[in-house]
C-alpha cells in the first residue's frame, strides 16, 4: 500500500556546497540519499514529491560540516498482510517461485500454487496446469495475496499465494509474442 | 442472574478443553502415581459451586495439595478463566481465636496486642470469571475451526522447512536467504544440508512431495478432524448460544463481593443478633463465608456462641423443636456463664474489622432483648407453674390425699429456684414422677397400715380370734 507522508531526517553537507544553490544541492543529496531505501516502520521510501522546510543549520566543531534539519513529503510503499499485489516473477524453482513487486519481494511456495499447476523443470522452469493453458515462468505477471510479512530494519519480504479466486498469471509476455 | 447456565458452559469447557491437563514440572518423572489428569476438571467444577474462595480453603475441601492446587490455578489463570486476589491479611482465624480464647482466661482485655503481634500473611483467592470464560472459549472454538479450515484449503499458511541435518527450522519468510543459485533447493544457512518441507501441522504425512494421493488423504484426514470437532464441541456450542443473551454473573473483585456477600447475608438473617457479628468475625479472620454452601445459616442459631453453642445446639436441636419457644430462650439462658467470654471476642472482632464497628452497640441491644425475654419467660414459667400446680391439686383432690400435696407445691419451689434451662424439663418430668412416686409412696403408706394390721392381725390370730389363721394355725398344729 502506497502512503503520502512527512519525514524528517537530518542532512549533513559538505562545506563546498555552501553558495547560491546550496538549496539545490541539499535537495539533490536528500533523494539521492533516501530513495530507494527501506525502513521497517514505514516501507519503502518511492519517491520525494516536495520539501515541507529546511531547518537552521549547525555547523560542526572540527570538520566544517553543515548539519541541516529537512521535513520532506514522500511516497512510501508499504506491503501488508491480506493485500493483493501484481508482482513480475523473477524465480522459478521447484520450491515454488519468487516475484517482485517493485521493491518488495515475494515469495511463493509450491504449497500455495493452486494443486493442478504442477512443476515443469527444464531449460525454463515452470508451472504449468496439466491442460497446459497457464503457465507460470519467469518474466510473467501474477496478481498475488501477501499472507505473511517480515519487517526487518531495513528490508521487508513478503510470502504470498496465487491459490485463491482471481489470482494467479495476468499476462504472459511470451504468450503474446 | 442465574448462574446455572454458565456453570454448565464451565463443566462443559473444563471436559472439552482440560481433560487431559496435567500441571506437572517436567523434571518429575511421569509414573502412574503422580498423573494428575482430570485435577483441573474437579478443580473447576469446584469452583463452579463457589464464588470467590481462599486457595486454602479450596485446597482443603478438594484435599489437595495447596501447591498443586495453586499450579492448576495459575494455569488456569493465565487461560483467563479465572481471577486471582492476593492480599496480605493477618493470621489464620484459628490463630486469632486462640489468642482470643486466651484474653478471655486471663480476663484482660490483651487481645488488641495479640493482634498486632499477629504476622501478615497474604492469601490468595480465586474466582471464576464468567464473562471472559465466555470470550475465552468463544475465541478458542473460533482459532480451532479456523486452523482446521485453513488447513482445509491450504490458505495463509507460512510453510516451514527443517533441516534434515542438524534440525534448524526455517519458514518461507527465510526463502530468500535460503535459495542457492547452484540448484533450485534451499539450503541449510549452518550445514548446507538441503532443507524438506516441514509437514508438522495437523496431519503429518508426507505431503511435502506433491504427491497428489498424498494430498487428497492429507484433505480427507481434516475434513474428518473438522466434522468429528463439530460434533463432539456440539454441547460446548450450543450451551454457547444459549448463554449468549443471559446477564453474566458478575461478582466484581474480592472486597466489593465480599461487602456484597456480608450485606446480603446480613439481611437475609434479618435481625438475628448473631448474624452481624459473625460475618464482621468472617472478614475480620479473612474467611470468606460462602453462601451457597448454606452452613452458615444452620450454624446461625444461637448468638456468637461458636463453639460451646454449636455442639449444644446439634445436640439438643432435636429436643428443642418440640419445646414451647420459652424453654428456646431458656438456652441462651443456660450459656450466660459463656456470656462474657463471648461478648469479649466480638468485641475484639470489632476492633479488628471495620464493618464490625456497630457490632458492640448491637450487642448491647441484644441483651436488652435478651433481659426482656428472660422477663416473659419468667412471667411465662410462673403462669405455667401456677396452672400446674391447680392442675396438680385438682388431681390431688380426686385422690383425696391433701396433706400430701403440700410437700409437693414446696418441691416446685425448689426447682423455682434451679433455672437450669434444659434440665428444668427433665424436672418437670421428675415432677410428674415425683407425683406418681408420691401417689405410689401414698399408696405404699395405705398399705402399710393394712400391713400394720394384718401384723396385728396376726398377732391378734396368735393371740386368739380370726377364723381363717385359726384353720391354718390348726392345720400347722
Amino acid at each position: 500500500m502506497f502512503f503520502h507522508i512527512v519525514l524528517e531526517r537530518n542532512m549533513q553537507l559538505h562545506p563546498r556546497h555552501f553558495g547560491r544553490d546550496l538549496r539545490e544541492k541539499l535537495v539533490s543529496k536528500l533523494m539521492k540519499d533516501v530513495e530507494g531505501t527501506c525502513s521497517g516502520r514505514h516501507g519503502f521510501i518511492v519517491a520525494i514529491t516536495g520539501i515541507e522546510s529546511v531547518g537552521k543549520g549547525l555547523i560542526r566543531e572540527g570538520t566544517g560540516f553543515v548539519t541541516f534539519p529537512v521535513k520532506y513529503q514522500c511516497v512510501v510503499f508499504r506491503p501488508f498482510k491480506g493485500e493483493i499485489l501484481e508482482a513480475v516473477v523473477t524465480m522459478v524453482n521447484k520450491m515454488g517461485f519468487f516475484a517482485e513487486a517493485g521493491p518488495v519481494q515475494i515469495f511463493v511456495s509450491n504449497h500455495l500454487i493452486p494443486d493442478d499447476m504442477e512443476f515443469q523443470s527444464g531449460d525454463i522452469p515452470n508451472y504449468t496446469t496439466s491442460d497446459g493453458s497457464v503457465k507460470i515462468q519467469k518474466d510473467n505477471e501474477v496478481r498475488l495475496k501477501i499472507i505473511g510479512t517480515r519487517v526487518d530494519a531495513t528490508e521487508i519480504f513478503c510470502i504470498g499465494t496465487i491459490k485463491d479466486d482471481f489470482l494467479g498469471v495476468i499476462s504472459d509476455p511470451s504468450a503474446t509474442t | 442472574m442465574s448462574v446455572e447456565p454458565f456453570n454448565r458452559l464451565v463443566k462443559l469447557a473444563a471436559r472439552a478443553f482440560y481433560d487431559d491437563i496435567t500441571t506437572k514440572a517436567e523434571n518429575q518423572p511421569k509414573n502412574g502415581r503422580s498423573d494428575n489428569r482430570g485435577i483441573a476438571v474437579v478443580i473447576l467444577d469446584a469452583l463452579t459451586r463457589r464464588q470467590w474462595v481462599r486457595e486454602e480453603d479450596l485446597a482443603k475441601d478438594l484435599k489437595l495439595h495447596s501447591k498443586q492446587l495453586r499450579r492448576t490455578l495459575r494455569f488456569f489463570e493465565e487461560e483467563k478463566l479465572i481471577t486471582r486476589d492476593h492480599r496480605k491479611e493477618t493470621a489464620k482465624g484459628a490463630k486469632i481465636y486462640n489468642a482470643a480464647v486466651a484474653a478471655t482466661i486471663d480476663g484482660q482485655q490483651t487481645g488488641r496486642e495479640g493482634d498486632e503481634k499477629v504476622k501478615m500473611h497474604t492469601h490468595s483467592y480465586c474466582c471464576l470469571d464468567y464473562a471472559q470464560i465466555y470470550d475465552v472459549v468463544r475465541y478458542r472454538l473460533h482459532r480451532m475451526r479456523k486452523k482446521l479450515k485453513d488447513e482445509l484449503d491450504n490458505k495463509n499458511t507460512v510453510l516451514e522447512y527443517i533441516c534434515p541435518n542438524c534440525g534448524k527450522r526455517y519458514n518461507a519468510l527465510d526463502a530468500l536467504r535460503l535459495i542457492s543459485m547452484d540448484d533450485e533447493d534451499f539450503h541449510c544457512e549452518i550445514c548446507n544440508g538441503v532443507l524438506e518441507v516441514d509437514s508438522g501441522k495437523l496431519a503429518s504425512q508426507e505431503i511435502g512431495d506433491g504427491d497428489d494421493n498424498a494430498k487428497r488423504r492429507h484433505r480427507d484426514k481434516l475434513e474428518d478432524l473438522l466434522k468429528k470437532m463439530e460434533v463432539q464441541l456440539k454441547p460446548l456450542m450450543e450451551q454457547l448460544n444459549r448463554v449468549k443473551d443471559l446477564p453474566v454473573p458478575e461478582f466484581g473483585n474480592l472486597q466489593a463481593w465480599e461487602a456484597r456477600a456480608s450485606a446480603a447475608a446480613r439481611a437475609a438473617n434479618g435481625d438475628l443478633s448473631n448474624d452481624p457479628s459473625k460475618s464482621s468475625q468472617g472478614l475480620g479472620f479473612g474467611g470468606t463465608p460462602m453462601p451457597f454452601l448454606g452452613e452458615t445459616k444452620v450454624e446461625v442459631a444461637f448468638s456468637g456462641l461458636e463453639e460451646k453453642g454449636n455442639i449444644k445446639s446439634e445436640g439438643a436441636s432435636a429436643p428443642l423443636k418440640v419445646l414451647p419457644p420459652w424453654m428456646i430462650k431458656q438456652g441462651m439462658n443456660l450459656t450466660k456463664e459463656q456470656r462474657g467470654e463471648v461478648k469479649e471476642e466480638g468485641k475484639m472482632d470489632g476492633s479488628r474489622a471495620p464493618a464490625g464497628a456497630s457490632d458492640e452497640k448491637k450487642s448491647a441491644t441484644e441483651k436488652h432483648d435478651e433481659k426482656n425475654i428472660q422477663d416473659e419467660y419468667v412471667k411465662a414459667y410462673y403462669a405455667a407453674l401456677l396452672q400446674r400446680q391447680r392442675e396438680q391439686e385438682v388431681s390431688v383432690k380426686k385422690e383425696e390425699e391433701l396433706p400430701n400435696s403440700n410437700p409437693l407445691s414446696g418441691d416446685y419451689g425448689t426447682s423455682n429456684e434451679r433455672q437450669v434451662g434444659m434440665k428444668s424439663k427433665r424436672e418437670d418430668e421428675d415432677d410428674g414422677d415425683d407425683v406418681e412416686w408420691e401417689e405410689e409412696a401414698t399408696a405404699g403408706n395405705t398399705s402399710k397400715p393394712f400391713k400394720v394390721n394384718d401384723l396385728n392381725v396376726q398377732a391378734d390370730a396368735d393371740d386368739a380370734t380370726g377364723d381363717d389363721e385359726d384353720d391354718d394355725g390348726i392345720d400347722w398344729e
